[in-house]
């Protein structure tokens, strides 16, 4: 952990978290996150045992030699880790980049969908 | 010509707005484009306009937004963005457990610099969630190359 920090200041570059709703729906949970910037190239998504790593690295948008006259969008990449359980399938999480925002599809795992047990009428 | 003041290239608050930055990441502030004005029931997106030699550049940060939602106008040096960012219907069954994007109309208008030709084709372009705006320059406001000969 602490060499991964090292690792980011000497990056020196600003990371923040991106805006994020969570949904589920039955069978599944999507995770919708606000990359503006960030094509699909700079995107990484990886799994490493429970975390779920999203960084999106985010295209220059300035010129080598122009100047801002008025800068709100911060110059920062997107990192975030979120912890999943034991009920995701790990082997089937899609992913779809559509106008800067970014779908996570996290599907159950088979066994964890509820199952309806019927009733056999003698 | 208009006379312009004259701008120091070193900014000395660079580093106290690094800090402001980087306080307001530890407490994820910043993270809603909230309406900015008093009386403003818009969100406001964030944007940047840079200057280059021979046009400025606008750069307006619209996730999840499509190209038919968005609406520009220009009225003389005021510039307009705005529309309608649409949410998604919910279905049965599905459980919200955050929701931190907004939904709703946005619009964000500023006043272009004096140099800008607003006669002149302006190019808007959406990718990746970022509109960009080219907005030429005047003629006479590009820089020119003056030979100077050595007699």
């Amino acid at each position: 952990m602490e060499t991964k920090d090292i690792e980011k200041r000497e990056e020196n570059k600003a990371s923040v978290r991106s805006r994020c709703d969570v949904i589920e729906k039955p069978g599944e949970i999507l995770l919708k996150l606000e990359m503006p910037g960030v094509s699909k190239e700079g995107l990484e998504i990886n799994i490493n045992g429970d975390q779920l790593e999203i960084r999106g690295k985010k295209d220059p948008l300035k010129g080598e030699d122009s100047r801002y006259l008025i800068h709100e969008i911060r110059d920062a990449d997107y990192h975030q880790l979120y912890t999943i359980d034991d009920t995701i399938d790990r082997n089937r999480i899609d992913a779809a980049l559509k106008n800067g925002v970014l779908t996570l599809k996290l599907s159950l795992k088979e066994s964890e969908k509820p199952r309806r047990i019927k009733i056999k009428a003698e | 010509m208009a006379m312009v003041k004259y701008r120091n290239s070193v900014n000395p608050w660079k580093d106290f707005e690094r800090l402001r930055d980087e306080i307001n990441d530890l407490f994820n502030v910043g993270l809603d484009s909230e309406p900015r004005g008093l009386f403003e029931r818009h969100v406001s997106p964030a944007l940047d306009l840079t200057e280059e030699a021979d046009h400025f550049k606008v750069m307006c940060e619209l996730p999840g937004i499509e190209q038919k939602d968005i609406d520009i106008t220009i009225t003389g040096k005021v510039l307009t963005i705005k529309g309608e960012r649409k949410g998604e219907n919910r279905n049965e069954g599905e459980k919200v457990f955050k929701k931190e994007s907004w939904t709703g109309s946005f619009q964000r208008t500023i006043s272009l610099p004096q140099t800008v030709d607003p006669d002149r084709n302006i190019d808007a372009v959406l990718a990746n969630g970022i509109l960009t705006l080219t907005l030429p320059k005047k003629e006479e406001a590009k820089p020119k190359q003056i030979t100077v000969k050595v007699e």
